[in-house]
């Protein structure tokens, strides 16, 4: 299970496959998730048909996602390592491009060297 | 061998001539016997000569004669004259290199008493990156000082976050004490603040109160961290 953190609707989302790998995803790989939880907008942001019109997508829908948390350690090239508490991912069309405008959280820098910069200029804040 | 002046006796030599042949022949067969049939029961070595004695062979101490002699090869020379302790020398040219000054080792050294400790605010500040910083859960030192590293924790976007720094690695400029925990830990490992009953949240508000207030303070602000300890002193001569 892992965070969806964009505001594309999802809010937690359940990975079922790593593209191009044979072991854990880690940031900035991309995953192929089925979104599990809708996110709701609270009762001051309108009703259920300003909720569905919101949410691009739904409950069971199948999307590419890319990794911007981890919880397990990440050691970098200079000997630091970096831990976040949960996972998250954003999701993505199959083109590459962020389905949400949107991001809620701060995401690893590891995303720069795999070419995720649009991502990582949507994210308030990068670690 | 049959001589004609004994014709009294004509078979008289002939009889001797066939003992002597069978003498002859039963010697040759013994010699035979032992030498080609069972060669292994002949002896390997000379016979001893008549005067031997084996107490005063023991004595002399001679080797076989077939054995291949072993060369002795002499102990190698000791180093310990070149260098007694070669992981300090090392460790030493490392520090010489990475903390010339010795600021960063009297930050985390045991025998000082102002050092940095798990539940301390600590800010780091990189060469090339953001400054990180959070509360310090733990300070590993694993087999030399230089890799001596300090686990950091903090909440950015909500979101806990923890990193690890190298206290040697020439990518972290500076380490600095920002707020000291009021009662010295009871733990070396604070893995407790982890849980949410426990965790502190946030220190980026504490931090950047703190990173005011040096601003706002005289311009002995860049060597902080060699004279970190100093920081309540340092705040009282401002102020």
């Amino acid at each position: 299970m892992v965070n969806v953190i964009d505001n594309s609707g999802a809010a937690v989302a359940e990975c079922v496959k790593v593209l191009k790998m044979k072991r854990h995803a880690r940031i900035g790989d991309r995953i192929i998730v089925v979104v599990q939880k809708q996110r709701n907008f609270g009762p001051e942001s309108g009703g259920a048909v300003s909720v569905s019109a919101a949410n691009k997508v739904r409950r069971g829908d199948i999307r590419h996602a890319v990794v911007v948390r981890t919880a397990k350690k990440y050691q970098r090239k200079d000997g630091s390592v970096v831990k976040f508490d949960d996972n998250a991912c954003v999701l993505i069309n199959k083109g590459g491009e962020p389905i949400g405008s949107r991001m809620g959280s701060v995401v690893g820098r590891e995303l720069r060297d795999k070419r995720w910069s649009k991502i990582l200029s949507l994210a308030p804040m990068h670690l | 061998m049959a001589t004609p002046s004994r014709s009294l006796r004509p078979l008289g030599p002939l009889k001797q001539a066939l003992r002597r042949c069978r003498a002859e022949r039963q010697q040759q067969r013994r010699h035979a016997s032992t030498e080609a049939l069972y060669p292994s029961l002949q002896p390997r070595y000379p016979p001893p000569s008549p005067g031997f004695r084996p107490s005063q062979a023991i004595k002399q101490n001679r080797f076989e004669e077939g054995m291949r002699k072993i060369p002795v090869i002499p102990p190698p020379r000791s180093t310990i004259k070149a260098c007694r302790d070669p992981i300090q020398a090392v460790t030493q040219s490392q520090l010489t290199v990475l903390d010339p000054n010795g600021a960063r080792t009297r930050l985390f050294a045991p025998s000082n008493p102002d050092r940095a400790q798990p539940g301390d605010i600590l800010h780091v500040r990189l060469r090339n990156g953001e400054p990180f910083s959070g509360v310090c859960l733990s300070i590993r030192q694993r087999h030399q000082p230089i890799d001596t590293a300090i686990l950091l924790r903090n909440q950015l976007t909500r979101i806990g976050v923890e990193m690890w720094f190298k206290v040697y690695s020439p990518n972290v400029e500076a380490i600095e004490v920002v707020q000291r925990k009021e009662k010295r830990a009871r733990r070396a490992n604070l893995y407790y603040m982890r849980q949410s009953r426990h965790d502190v949240g946030s220190v980026e508000g504490v931090v950047r109160g703190w990173l005011r207030q040096k601003s706002g303070g005289n311009v002995r602000v860049k060597g902080r961290d060699a004279n970190s300890s100093k920081k309540k002193n340092n705040k009282r001569g401002r102020n």
